[in-house]
């Protein structure tokens, strides 16, 4: 669960994207969870046409979803993830450039970026400025990226606008209003039953029916059809025909696209993974690493075991740059250094690993920079030791194990408690002598350590809207030496803000995402 | 009283004389040369040598002796100081609690449970020879075979260096490496018996150091901005007294940044 400072920092992207009073809206859902238009209304003091149109804006940019239950007005949630997936935005086209040639794809991704959810029609518009180049083929090359992101499912269909969820009892309905257990319950189900199947979430556009297995189908019976010369059946085909037609029109007209933000944040994961391993272990690993997510890429997107035969990593392991040096004992033993799970399967030689265990290295790494940094190295290593061991360890002993002054090691050990970086237990060894028990519960402190760093991105993002603002005051006024030495001072102050943003984001991701 | 003689670590070759803590138990025994020094004691310093003798290399804490023979007043002191100047007991000082005062008899070392073990002098960490031991063992991990050296080739390597007087125990280089894990200067790994584990059995486990010539923890992310590292943040909101617009952290940390 995201804490207090995660949603600050929703409502500050909210603010700076689409003004105040559309994120004041989001701001009341965020903090009560699911209202209704007049529970809104009343909680914020706005006309109803006015929270009405905020709400559009928040549900066509992907930040609000609604849903019904019986007996109830429509309800509306904040959608917190996606929210702080806006701030990804330019890390998303920047994986799109990296896989796709085509200036299309990445022109059409970037519209729906821009606006959320739009038709193929308004993309072709949003792609073509003027009537005469909306021709034919065109509209061809478009529908084909179009198809071609689908496929890799960057692109997907929007899920129900507001689904209906039967199952609930008015009990939690009521109870849905409290932050608690049971609204997380509700939300996930009003989630769940907005998310179309996949074989209908990522149809391409030319499918009809939203499902290329049927299409296919009919496709058959049509050739079955136009073979007999039937005229019951004839008038069936056009029927058919006719389906086809008003389906592919639907499919252009109607149907509302969206870039498909998990895919994104999978991309992102995995690219972590490489550029750790290439840090930790060797730059050798880190192709293999490479070669077997790319292999295995057509696979389960979602799932953090990826698996590939050897052949297939040798393969694409070729195709990298560095990769052709590589003889096959040095991508085993490649294999090898990164821990992956061997076994046979039809007399090929699978491999296995978990992305999720490299994350997990990352954000253990990334608290033990942090303990570093505040605390210094003696601290660094006792709480190194706390992680591995897993279990409470006694003040004398962890600073026996550790090198640590055992006069010292007691205040180190306090002010990491009462940071809430570690744990304590009191044992009474015999009467009257207490002995003070140790351990990290990692769970409550990447919580902890994660609301920090919303409050941290939210207070960069601070300054960073303050050092824009002072640069538009110097842009504004008559040019001098001082105010343009001043003006460059501010842009270089604002490219280091910006990069540490970005990579204050990527580590947020790291503890919330993957 | 230190096991080590004093400055031997500032000579050119630090040469720290760790003896080992065996007690002779059997000079010590009653009936032994110790004797004759024994039939000078009047009955009660006897009996409380005899005690204190029993603790073997435990020691026993003053307080004790007092409880167990019913002294009263000075009597402790002026029996400890008798003995200890009959050079048959000695001060000792407990690694847990130095404020407790202790003896022993003189043939004893104290046990582990007092001293702390071998890294402790007089109850205090033994920091330079910490110091010089960790840099070594490091330095036989990179010259190890393929940059790969076990517990064994370590200990070895320290060996025949010949930097310390006295040999350290595999143990004792076992605990350093543990450190030098923690700190991530060196990595531990298995020898798969491949590659850079040819000659190593495979399931072996060894040190290497980190590629890249890396050595301990990168900087983080979080760690590197100033609200990572700040005392404040449970106070800075956007617009309190301490804020993101007025931070001296920040202007701090962008002025020592600034190109
Ligand atoms: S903005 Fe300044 S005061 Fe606030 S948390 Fe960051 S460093 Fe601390």
């Amino acid at each position: 669960m995201v804490g207090q400072q995660g949603l600050n920092l929703a409502v500050g992207i909210i603010t700076s994207h689409f003004g105040d009073v559309v994120a004041k809206v989001c701001s009341c859902l965020l903090r009560r969870g699911s209202l209704s238009l007049q529970e809104i209304v009343r909680d914020i003091g706005l006309p109803p046409a006015r929270v009405k149109n905020c709400l559009l804006v928040l549900v066509q940019h992907n930040c609000v979803q609604a849903y019904s239950v019986p007996r109830a007005v429509t309800q509306y949630m904040g959608l917190l993830d996606n929210i702080l997936h806006r701030m990804r935005f330019p890390k998303f086209l920047g994986i799109l450039a990296a896989e796709f040639d085509d200036p299309l794809c990445l022109a059409l991704v970037e519209g729906l970026l821009q606006h959320g959810r739009l038709t193929f029609e308004q993309l072709v518009m949003r792609a073509t400025s003027t009537k005469s180049e909306r021709t034919m083929a065109i509209r061809d090359s478009l529908r084909g990226s179009l198809d071609q992101l689908i496929r890799a499912h960057y692109v997907e269909r929007c899920p129900k606008p507001e689904p209906f969820i039967s199952a609930t009892s008015e009990d939690e309905t009521s109870t849905a209003r409290k932050r608690g257990s049971k609204l997380w319950t509700l939300e996930q189900k009003a989630l769940a039953a907005a998310a179309l199947l996949d074989a209908e979430r990522f149809s391409g556009i030319g499918d009809i029916n939203g499902d290329e297995s049927n299409s296919n189908q009919l496709e058959e019976k049509a050739k079955g059809i136009s073979a007999s010369t039937n005229i019951g059946e004839k008038r069936k085909h056009e029927e058919l025909e006719f389906d086809r037609e008003t389906q592919a029109a639907i499919n252009e007209n109607e149907v509302l696209w969206r870039a498909n933000f998990e895919k994104f944040i999978h991309c992102l994961k995995k690219k972590a993974c490489v550029t750790s391993v290439r840090t930790r272990l060797s730059l050798d690993a880190a192709v293999v690493l490479e070669a077997m997510i790319e292999s295995s890429n057509h696979k389960k997107a979602k799932e953090n075991l990826v698996t590939s035969s050897l052949d297939e990593i040798l393969e694409w392991v070729m195709k990298k740059p560095g990769g052709r040096l590589m003889t096959m004992q040095h991508v085993r033993t490649c294999l090898e250094e990164l821990k992956c799970k061997s076994s046979t399967e039809d007399t090929k030689a699978l491999y296995a690993i978990d992305l999720g265990e490299i994350v997990e290295e990352c954000r253990s790494e990334e608290v033990g920079s942090l303990v570093l940094q505040r605390y210094g190295k003696d601290a660094y290593r006792m709480f190194r030791l706390l992680v591995k061991r897993c279990r409470p360890v006694e003040t004398d002993n962890l600073a026996e194990i550790t090198f640590v002054k055992k006069k010292e090691a007691p205040g180190i050990l306090y002010k990491l408690w009462m940071d809430n970086y570690v744990h304590m237990e009191i044992a009474v060894a015999y009467p009257g002598e207490k002995r003070f028990l140790w351990k990290v519960n990692t769970s409550t402190l990447y919580e902890h350590i994660l609301n920090d760093m919303y409050h941290a991105a939210a207070n960069l993002s601070q300054r960073i809207a303050q050092n824009r603002e002072q640069q538009q005051e110097i842009a504004n006024q008559p040019a001098n030496d001082i105010q343009s030495k001043e003006y460059d001072r501010l842009k270089n102050t604002r490219i280091i803000l910006e990069t540490s943003l970005l990579r204050l984001d990527d580590t947020l991701m790291l503890f919330h995402d993957f | 009283m230190g096991r080590r003689p004093a400055g031997a670590l500032a000579a050119p070759m630090p040469s720290p004389k760790r003896p080992q803590r065996a007690p002779a138990l059997g000079t010590a025994a009653p009936g032994g040369p110790q004797e004759q020094r024994l039939a000078h004691l009047s009955e009660t310093e006897r009996k409380a040598y005899d005690a204190i003798w029993r603790k073997g290399d435990m020691g026993m804490w003053t307080a004790d002796l007092k409880a167990e023979m019913g002294l009263a007043g000075n009597m402790p002191t002026k029996i400890i100081n008798a003995l200890k100047g009959k050079g048959l007991i000695k001060d000792v000082v407990n690694y847990r609690n130095r404020g407790r005062k202790m003896v022993m008899a003189a043939e004893f070392e104290p046990n582990n449970e007092i001293s702390g073990g071998s890294w402790y002098v007089d109850g205090d960490l033994d920091v330079e020879f910490i110091s010089v031991l960790r840099p070594l063992c490091r330095r036989a991990v990179e010259n190890g075979p393929g940059g790969v050296a076990t517990l064994e080739s370590i200990a070895s390597s320290i060996r025949d260096s010949r930097a310390f007087k006295v040999d350290c125990s595999v143990q004792q280089i076992g605990e350093i490496m543990g450190a030098l894990v923690l700190d991530g200067e060196v990595l531990e790994v298995t020898s798969t018996g491949k590659g850079e584990f040819v000659g190593l059995p495979p399931g072996k486990k060894c040190y290497r150091c980190p590629r890249e010539g890396g050595g301990g923890p990168k900087m983080g992310a979080f760690g590197s901005i100033p609200c990572g590292v700040c005392p404040r943040i449970a106070e800075c909101t956007p617009d309190g007294v301490i804020s993101p617009k007025n931070c001296v952290y920040y202007d701090k940390w962008l002025s020592s940044l600034e190109f």
